[in-house]
C-alpha cells in the first residue's frame, strides 16, 4: 500500500503526474477516449462532442473567473464571436478548420483585451453588468449586422475537412474536437503552474496586495481577459462545426450563465474542475431523464410523470447545494477521495 | 525527454489508427418497425420561452396517435411514440435527434424543432431518410425539394400577400396607408420583406417599418407614431404575446386601426386577452377556426375534450395544427401498407392529392419533386362578444398581379 507521497523539492510539488500510477490511469483513460467512436453509438460520440466545446468553454471562464477572480457574464458572446468569425471564414473563403478555428479565438482574444482594459478598475457587481452589457452588443451585432452574420437567417457551416478528408461525421468530429481540448487543457494546465497563473491568483485573492508585490495589475488582468476569450473562441469554433448552423439564439445569457454553473459546481479555479462541470452539467439531463424511466419502469404510478422542467428545478438546487456545501466543487470532492485513499487508514 | 517523446508517438498511433477505422454503425434491418408497432419520434420545444407554441401542437400529435392506437393502430402496427424536447436550442435538437435514430432506433422522426433547428438537420435527415413535417414555414425546407422533408402550411409570403388583396380587393381601400410591426425574427423579417414587395405590386408604399420584438411589454412608441401617421392598416408578423400587447396599447391610445396578423398570433387567445381592444383585428391562418362547424374542426374539438386539453388555457390554433400534422402523416404510413420502410412512407406522402382534412388545414398535395405547402389560407375576424376567431372567408390563394 503507497502511503502519502513525499516531495523534496518544488519543481516536485508542482510537478503535473506525481505518480507512475497518475501517468498510468492517463494512459489508459486516452485510449478508452481515442476508441469510443470504435464502441459508442453517435449518440454518445455527439454528446461528448459537446461536452468537448463545454470543456474549452469553460476553462476559459475558469482562467477569468476561478484563477483571476474577475467574474464575467459576458462569456457566451466570446462563444459568439469565435463561432461567426470560424462560420465566416469556413462558408466566404472556404478556409479550412485549422486556420478558422484558431482565427474564432484570436478575433475573441482582440475583443477580449478591447472589454479588458475599461473593466479594469471595476469589480463584483459592477464587473458582472459590464461584461453583461457585452454580450448584449454582441449579441445586437450578430442580429442585425446581416451582410457579414446573415442575422436571423443563420449561417450554414461546412463540414470541416483535412487535406481533403472530410471530417463531418461526428466519429471524425470527435478527433478533431479531442485535439483541441487536450491542447488547450494542456496550455491551461501549464499556464496555472507558471509565473502568469500565480499572478492571476495574487489579483484574485487581493489585487492591492498582488500590485504591492510586483504584479502588473493592468497587464495580468487584461491577459486573463485575452486568454479567457481566445478559449471561449475556440469553443466557439468547435460549436459551429458541431452544429453546422449558426443562429444568433444560441447565444444568449443563459449560456454565459451555464458556463458560470458549470465552473461552480466543478470547482472554481480548477482545471479538473472545469472538465468535470462542463460534463457533468451537459451529461445531467439524460442521467435524470433515465433515472426518471428507470424508476417509470419499476413503479407504474411514476410512469409519465418526467417533465422537462426537472432538469432546470435540478440545476438550480445543484448550484445552492455546492454552494452552500461544497464550495469547491466536484474537484474538491474528488481530491477529498483521492486523499483519503492515499491516507488510509489514516484519517489525514 | 525519452519517455514523453514515446508516449507521443503511442498517442498519435492511436489517432491515426481511430482515424482509419472510424465505424458506419447503420444496419441493415429497418429502424424502428415491428409486424404490430412502429417507433416514432419527434422534436419540439417543450420547456423554455417558447414553451406555449410547441405544447399544444406536441399534445395534439400525441394525442391524435393515442386515438390511432386505440382503433387498432395502421395496418396492424400501433405507434410507439417519444417526444423529446429541444427548449428550441440547435445543439439540444441534434441530440435529441441522434438519441432517437441512434438509441431509440425510430423509423421517422414526425417534427424535428423549428426552423434554425431543422436546417442545421438537413443532412442527417437525408442521409438516415428521416420523413418529418417540420414545425417551419421557411422557403429552405422545400426551396431546393429536399426528398423526406414535407411542409404544412402556407409561407408568410402567401399569408401577407392575402392580407393585401383583402385590403384592396375586398375593403376596397383607395390609397391605403398600411405599415407593418414586426419581431426580429426568421419569420418577422421575411414577413417584412413579402409586405414589401406585396406593396410595390400594387403601387404603394409602405408607410413605416416598425420593430415590437417578442417579450415586450409596451407598444407606446410604435402605436404614437403609427397613430401620428394616420395608419389606416397595420400588418403584424409577430406572435400571440407582442400583438395581444400591440392591441392594448393601441387601445390605451384610441387608435383603432385595423389590424392584420400572421398564423402564429391567429388565434382565439389574442381575441380573450384583448377583449374589445381586438375588435378591427383580422388574422391569417392555415388551419381551421376552433368553432368552425366542419368535421374536420368537430373532430379536433373531440380529441380535445376526451384528452382533457382545455380550450381556454392553450393556443387553439396550434393545437389545431397539431391534429392536421398528425392525420397528414398518418395518412402517409397508411399509404406506406404492410412494407413499411422510410422510402414507402415518403412514396406514400407522395400520392397525396387534394388529401381533405375536414377543415382541418387546406387540402393536400404532393409529389415526387415537390413537397411545398400549399398556398391557401383563410382570413378570420376576432369577435370580442363571443372571444373567437371567426372564418370571414373560405380557403384562398392569393391573387396574381401581373406587373
Amino acid at each position: 500500500m503507497r502511503s502519502k507521497t513525499f516531495r523534496e523539492s518544488y519543481e516536485e510539488d508542482i510537478r503535473i503526474f506525481q505518480t507512475l500510477w497518475v501517468r498510468f490511469w492517463l494512459v489508459l483513460f486516452i485510449v478508452a477516449l481515442l476508441s469510443l467512436p470504435l464502441w459508442a453509438d453517435p449518440y454518445i460520440i455527439y454528446m461528448a462532442n459537446i461536452s468537448g466545446i463545454a470543456i474549452v468553454a469553460a476553462l476559459g471562464l475558469n482562467i477569468l473567473t476561478g484563477l483571476t477572480g474577475q467574474i464575467s457574464l459576458g462569456h457566451a458572446a466570446f462563444v459568439a464571436l469565435g463561432a461567426y468569425t470560424t462560420a465566416i471564414l469556413a462558408t466566404s473563403l472556404s478556409m479550412p478548420f485549422w486556420i478558422t478555428i484558431p482565427s474564432g479565438g484570436i478575433v475573441a482574444a482582440l475583443f477580449g483585451i478591447l472589454l479588458g482594459f475599461p473593466c479594469l478598475r471595476l469589480k463584483g457587481l459592477y464587473l458582472a453588468m459590464a461584461t453583461m452589457s457585452f454580450g448584449v452588443v454582441v449579441e445586437y451585432a450578430v442580429t442585425h449586422w446581416e451582410s457579414l452574420t446573415m442575422g436571423v437567417r443563420g449561417i450554414s457551416v461546412p463540414a470541416p475537412s483535412f487535406f481533403g478528408f472530410s471530417l463531418g461525421d461526428p466519429g471524425k468530429l470527435f478527433y478533431m474536437t479531442v485535439f483541441f481540448v487536450a491542447l488547450l487543457t494542456i496550455a491551461a494546465k501549464n499556464l496555472a503552474r507558471t509565473r502568469v497563473g500565480r499572478a492571476f491568483v495574487a489579483i484574485r485573492d487581493r489585487d492591492v496586495a498582488a500590485g504591492i508585490i510586483g504584479v502588473n495589475l493592468t497587464k495580468y488582468k487584461v491577459m486573463a481577459f485575452a486568454i479567457s476569450s481566445f478559449y471561449g473562441g475556440v469553443a466557439g469554433g468547435l460549436y459551429s462545426y458541431t452544429t453546422a448552423y449558426l443562429h444568433p439564439e444560441n447565444f444568449t445569457l443563459l449560456l454565459s450563465v451555464e458556463y458560470i454553473a458549470m465552473i461552480i459546481i466543478g470547482g472554481l479555479g480548477s482545471i479538473l474542475g472545469s472538465i468535470l462541470g462542463a460534463v457533468f452539467l451537459t451529461v445531467t439531463p439524460d442521467v435524470i431523464k433515465n433515472v426518471a424511466d428507470l424508476i417509470g419502469h419499476r413503479f407504474v404510478f411514476f410512469q409519465g410523470r418526467y417533465d422537462e422542467e426537472w432538469n432546470v428545478a435540478v440545476f438550480g438546487l445543484l448550484i445552492i447545494i455546492f454552494l452552500i456545501i461544497e464550495p469547491t466543487g466536484l474537484s474538491g470532492i474528488w481530491s477529498r477521495i483521492k486523499t483519503s485513499f492515499k491516507n488510509w487508514p489514516f484519517t489525514y | 525527454m525519452k519517455r514523453k517523446s514515446k508516449t507521443g508517438l503511442m498517442l498519435l498511433a492511436c489517432v491515426m489508427i481511430c482515424f482509419g477505422v472510424a465505424p458506419n454503425s447503420e444496419s441493415a434491418e429497418i429502424r424502428g418497425v415491428t409486424n404490430d408497432s412502429m417507433r416514432i419520434g419527434m422534436i419540439l420545444v417543450k420547456t423554455g420561452p417558447v414553451a406555449a407554441l410547441g405544447l399544444p401542437e406536441g399534445w395534439a400529435i400525441q394525442d391524435t396517435f393515442n386515438g390511432i392506437n386505440e382503433a387498432g393502430g395502421i395496418s396492424g402496427r400501433k405507434i410507439d411514440f417519444i417526444w423529446e424536447d429541444d427548449q428550441f436550442k440547435t445543439p439540444l435538437a441534434i441530440s435529441a435527434f441522434n438519441k432517437l435514430i441512434f438509441r431509440d432506433k425510430v423509423l421517422s422522426i414526425l417534427t424535428s424543432g423549428g426552423t434554425p433547428q431543422t436546417i442545421a438537420l438537413f443532412d442527417q435527415i437525408d442521409k438516415h431518410q428521416v420523413v418529418n413535417i417540420p414545425n417551419a414555414l421557411a422557403d429552405e425546407m422545400f426551396n431546393p425539394h429536399r426528398p423526406y422533408i414535407f411542409i404544412i402550411g402556407a409561407t408568410y409570403e402567401t399569408q401577407i400577400e392575402l392580407m393585401f388583396d383583402y385590403i384592396m380587393n375586398d375593403l376596397k381601400a383607395k390609397d391605403p396607408k398600411i405599415a407593418v410591426v414586426y419581431a426580429e425574427t426568421e419569420f418577422g423579417k421575411k414577413g417584412l420583406e413579402a409586405a414589401r414587395k406585396r406593396a410595390e405590386q400594387y403601387g404603394l408604399k409602405l408607410v413605416s417599418e416598425l420593430v415590437l420584438n417578442i417579450g415586450s411589454v409596451d407598444a407606446s412608441s410604435q402605436v404614437l407614431s403609427l397613430k401620428k401617421d394616420n395608419v389606416d392598416f397595420v400588418v403584424t408578423c409577430n406572435l400571440v404575446p407582442p400583438t395581444i400587447t400591440f392591441l392594448k396599447t393601441a387601445e390605451k391610445y384610441d387608435y383603432w386601426p385595423t389590424t392584420f396578423g400572421i398564423n402564429w398570433s391567429c388565434d382565439d387567445m389574442v381575441v380573450k386577452a384583448c377583449k374589445t381592444a381586438a375588435k378591427n383585428y383580422i388574422g391569417v391562418n392555415c388551419v381551421g377556426g376552433w368553432a368552425d362547424d366542419t368535421p374536420g374542426m368537430k373532430r379536433v374539438r373531440e380529441i380535445a375534450k376526451k384528452n382533457d386539453r382545455d380550450p381556454a388555457k392553450m393556443l387553439t390554433s396550434l393545437y389545431t395544427m397539431g391534429v392536421g400534422v398528425a392525420t397528414v402523416y398518418a395518412e402517409g404510413l397508411k399509404r406506406a401498407g404492410k412494407n413499411l420502410t422510410p422510402e414507402s412512407f415518403k412514396n406514400g406522402l407522395e400520392t397525396l392529392k387534394d388529401f381533405d382534412t375536414g377543415g382541418i388545414v387546406p387540402p393536400v398535395t404532393y409529389s415526387s419533386t415537390s413537397h411545398a405547402p400549399t398556398t391557401m389560407s383563410r382570413l378570420y375576424r376576432a369577435d370580442p362578444d363571443k372571444g373567437v376567431m371567426v372564418a370571414i372567408t373560405d380557403w384562398r390563394t392569393p391573387k396574381v398581379i401581373k406587373k
